[in-house]
């Protein structure tokens, strides 16, 4: 019995040794920690010391810009720009709504990618940062010493603008093409009468001028999807160049029948031919209506104005204007190195990393080495522009950058890492694991003629586990990457808001000491400015009542208003007369279905608001100002349509005797 | 076959219950992007996710290299393994209650012929789901590239990592067969004594345990005196009924220590052969002497050795 007991026992344990040893193997070691030495350090920027770059990364679907210090990855501003925003006004407040008019009406969203930095002689000069609106195509220029977008102009005859809004060397024009085929001029078609009758443009806008960006030119295209660009730069100016997809010309399923051909495009454009084509009459003007919208530099009031036509080329009336460059499989990021030379071209699905070279461009060009010709555009033979092609890259190549030391680094989507190879030799150099599933990455400077080096960004597409969990919706996921050496070294994981796709980078000396602190009020030049109290006001005419206000610590003058009527428009025009730096005030009144106003020192700042009922309505501060910032309130009276309540606006006794000893506070100075 | 024997055959029968409540075998992938990574369980009854969601996901991901989803109706495997399953266990339970021999050998043979044919059979499977690719709606095609999932270990499919191994219920099975296997080796052997397959097999798997794996000198620490074992003449090994092993430092440490516990504990006694130094006997084929000639661990004026008859 005995006997017979223990056996069993050991049997069990032979097969229980058995099992466990299966469980043992099983198991899978946890992910290691990555960051190593003085990582810390290097991205410690102390307590009123100042980051050595400054990132602006797209804001993707929330539509706005978002402002980054380097290495730190403090988020230092968030830029307004198609997107209303409600914690300062833009797009509600009556400057700034024709902001967002468009052809199509007012819209309060659009979708921003990329992040593109005026340039002089290829180098970023800190001018502007220009960003495009993918749903409703548009570019806007933002102003680098505000901090502020000052212009958008909407891109006709276009559907996605994705390829956009990347700038020639000297920011003469920057770019906006189609990411979707659509009929040109839009009409009413088939969709399955695709191949037919849908097309792409390629739209050259002049930008240098503030206040006068237009379409120069519009180039129409097979209808593929155009996806990126980037313009040539040293041998390879004048010419600009794009990724194209969707050669296939599919309408339904793209993730399947866009992706069938084994290689799409890049299409080369001489765009100093299309000048010299335009010049000699060969573009057609193509009625086409767009807006522009522009804010005044001295009232800082913006307007919209709708244009009516653009200069249409077609290839096929302008030889030599677009050659296409057969790049394998659904080419997504084109970028050219700093010498000019090398176009590399990101295949989302391809097992290599294509590199054309500019001379073989020419060389090819010269020789006729074409294959066949659509719709008037040669397509090139891949042997006879291919420099080389990087071997077993990684999966999902997408976009690349440069360090201006010969190497190359390259965001690997579906791999999920950042690999940096070398020019010339196209060697796989290092890899750095990115966390997760990077779309695009920056190095300050990565795309122009002298990057500033140093570091690269990861901004990835899936964020998961990299910070503490915010239930479902979370925001993205950056790292910083120190390349000074010969390995990249992980530095900072950041969290970045909206979801940036592209992003750029410049020193800070370079804009830093341009900043405005306040606008001058004596320059202010809104119909509406009240400069002092004395020029404060209430007027009505017909339903309309216009009040002109003050604000200064800590009092709105007036802040008592009476006479208003239900069913009227009142306009609350606020001006901030402080003339001293970060000192800004807020205006709210209880009901307003828009939005607060934030005015800035020196700013006028204009709120429409409609009283539907009888009552007595408070207004105050909403930007902690002073010491008495809880007193800056006052109140509107709403009467009923056709009260005999009188039109005033006024101040208590206690506020006035606050204004006359303030008066004479100023007047003895 | 000995009760022993027929107690083992009934238990892999009945073990092998669990197979329609754990699954078989488990499927794990993990990518940069999804570093909690994805699971898919195979059981005999069922395919399904690790998480709520991960065949959907695995599905969803699938697509792109053009694999049709995995769905468990399609597998008529799924249908009636739960009946091969059952008549395995009847059986099993048959041959236990008969008795005979000869039967559980047949029964094994059996049951490793269907092991067999069903790791034969998920092979195929993985290799149909990853060759037979849709290439109409294949979205990456990387040339030459298949997606098969290994049968036992990890393999690189693109960016995710795919490890294959048994499941709770794959490893129970594993167990069943063993006991089994057991349960054959001792209805076949000649006498109760450790010997042949059985012993090779316990050999391999209790030796970290065993009591007659010499003292380690500097190592071993007495179970009584918490004294490191460091003279080979001398100490003993205790194994109990519920094979925890003792270690002492001398035969009088060990007497001491067992006057504390019951005798019925006690399954083997084993001591150092003072004449063999490293090597242990059992303590009923030694005799025991008080040598003076030898000095004791202990301030002792003699040492208690054990010397092989």
């Amino acid at each position: 019995m005995s006997t017979s007991r223990s056996t069993v026992i050991r049997a069990v344990t032979i097969a229980g040794a058995l099992g466990v040893a299966a469980i043992g193997y099983s198991c899978r070691p946890t992910k290691p920690s990555l960051v190593t030495g003085d990582a810390a350090a290097r991205v410690y920027v102390a307590p009123g010391q100042y980051d050595e770059f400054y990132a602006f990364m797209s804001g993707g679907f929330n539509g706005q810009v978002s402002v980054y210090g380097l290495p730190s990855g403090r988020m230092l501003k968030l830029i307004p720009v198609f997107s209303q925003h409600a914690e300062n006004g833009w797009g509600y407040n009556e400057e700034t709504k024709p902001m967002l008019q468009t052809t199509h009406g007012f819209i309060p969203w659009d979708d921003t990618h990329h992040a593109e930095l005026s340039q002089t002689a290829g180098v970023p000069d800190g001018r502007w940062l220009f960003i495009n609106g993918n749903n409703t195509p548009r570019v806007a220029r933002i102003d680098l010493t505000r901090f502020e977008t000052e212009e958008i102009l909407e891109i006709p005859n276009a559907a996605g603008g994705h390829a956009s809004p990347f700038t020639t060397p000297d920011t003469k024009y920057i770019v906006s093409a189609t990411r979707f085929s659509v009929p040109i001029p839009n009409t009413d078609v088939p969709i399955d009468s695709y191949k037919k009758n849908f097309r792409g443009t390629l739209s050259f806008i002049s930008a240098d001028k503030p206040g006068q960006m237009d379409i120069a030119f519009q180039i129409m295209m097979p209808g593929y999807n155009y996806d990126l660009g980037h313009a040539g730069k040293g041998p390879s100016d004048g010419w600009f160049f794009f990724t194209t997809y969707n050669s296939e010309q599919a309408y339904t399923k793209l993730e399947a029948n866009a992706s069938k051909n084994d290689k799409d495009f890049v299409a080369a454009v001489n765009y100093k031919q299309a000048e010299t084509c335009v010049a000699n009459g060969k573009a057609k003007a193509f009625p086409s209506k767009y807006a522009h919208n522009f804010v005044d530099d001295k009232s800082r009031v913006a307007s919209s104005e709708i244009k009516t036509s653009v200069k249409m080329l077609d290839p096929t009336d302008c030889p030599g204007l677009v050659y296409y460059l057969p790049t394998p499989k659904s080419p997504h990021g084109v970028d050219v190195d700093p010498t000019g030379e090398y176009i590399v071209a990101g295949g989302k699905l391809a097992t290599v990393i294509p590199v054309h070279s500019f001379t073989k461009l020419q060389k090819a060009i010269a020789d006729k080495a074409f294959e066949t010709t659509v719709d008037g555009v040669p397509v090139l033979k891949y042997d006879a522009t291919i420099a080389g092609e990087v071997q077993k890259p990684g999966l999902g190549p997408l976009h690349t950058e440069f360090d201006g030391k010969g190497y190359a680094y390259t965001s690997m989507f579906i791999s999920s890492e950042i690999v940096k190879w070398k020019l010339g030799t196209w060697e796989v150099v290092d890899r750095a694991p990115t966390y997760y599933s990077i779309g695009h990455l920056m190095i300050p400077g990565g795309d122009s003629r002298q990057p500033f080096g140093k570091y690269v960004v990861a901004m990835n597409k899936i964020t998961k586990d990299r910070y503490l969990p915010t239930g479902g919706e979370l925001t993205q996921s950056a790292q910083l990457y120190d390349i000074s050496g010969d390995k990249m070294r992980l530095l900072l994981d950041f969290p970045t808001i909206g979801e940036p796709h592209y992003a750029q980078a410049l020193p800070a000396t370079i804009i830093r000491d341009k900043q405005i602190k306040f606008f001058s009020l004596k320059d202010n030049a809104n119909p509406h400015v009240a400069r002092a109290e004395s020029e404060t006001g209430i007027k009505r005419i017909g339903k309309r009542v216009d009040v002109k206000m003050i604000a200064i610590r800590s009092h709105f003058a007036p802040d008592n208003i009476e006479g208003v009527q239900q069913g009227d428009t009142v306009y609350f025009h606020l001006t901030n007369i402080e003339q001293d730096w970060d000192i800004l005030h807020g205006f709210a009144i209880l009901g307003a279905e828009n939005s607060e106003l934030i005015m800035q020192p020196g700013e006028t700042r204009t709120l429409k608001w409609l009283p539907k009922n009888a009552g007595v309505y408070p207004f105050y501060c909403t930007d902690f100002c002073s010491a008495l910032h809880q007193e800056m309130s006052g109140y509107v009276r709403v009467s009923p349509r056709g009260s005999t309540v009188a039109l005033s606006a006024g101040t208590s006794p206690k506020a006035q005797s606050q204004i006359a000893r303030l008066q004479a506070v100023q007047g003895q100075r | 076959m000995s009760r022993a024997s027929r107690l083992l055959t009934a238990a892999a029968a009945l073990l092998l219950g669990a197979l329609y409540f754990t699954p078989l075998w488990s499927i794990r992938l993990v990518a940069p992007q999804y570093p909690e990574g994805l699971g898919m369980l195979i059981g005999i009854r069922d395919i399904s996710g690790m998480k709520e969601n991960d065949l959907h996901s695995i599905n969803g991901l699938n697509h792109y290299i053009g694999m049709r989803p995995i769905e468990a109706a399609a597998i008529p495997e799924l249908r009636y393994m739960p009946w091969i399953v059952a008549g395995l266990i009847a059986t099993g339970l048959i041959v236990a209650l008969v008795g005979r021999r000869r039967l559980l050998a047949v029964w094994m043979f059996g049951f490793a012929a269907l092991g067999v044919a069903g790791l034969y059979d998920f092979w195929r499977w993985g290799y149909d789901y990853g060759h037979n690719l849709d290439a109409e709606q294949a979205i990456i095609a990387v040339p030459g590239m298949s997606y098969q999932p290994p049968l036992l270990g990890s393999k690189q499919l693109l960016n995710f990592t795919a490890t294959s191994w048994p499941a709770a219920g794959g490893i129970l099975a594993g167990l069943a067969f063993a006991l089994g296997a057991a349960a054959l080796v001792l209805a076949y052997r000649r006498r109760p004594s450790a010997s042949g397959l059985g012993a090779a097999l316990l050999a391999a798997s209790v030796a970290c345990t065993s009591g007659t794996q010499s003292l380690r000198l500097g190592v071993d620490v007495c179970a009584e005196c918490r004294m490191l074992v460091t003279d080979a003449r001398f100490g003993a090994r205790v194994v109990t009924h519920t094979s925890k092993v003792l270690t002492f430092d001398s035969i009088d440490c060990m007497r001491k220590h067992l006057a504390g516990i019951p005798a019925s504990d006690v399954r083997d006694v084993w001591l150092a052969d003072a004449a063999h130094p490293g090597s242990l006997v059992r303590a009923g084929e030694a005799t025991l002497l008080d040598d003076e000639s030898l000095h004791p661990p202990m301030g002792t004026t003699y040492a208690r050795a054990a010397y092989a008859r």
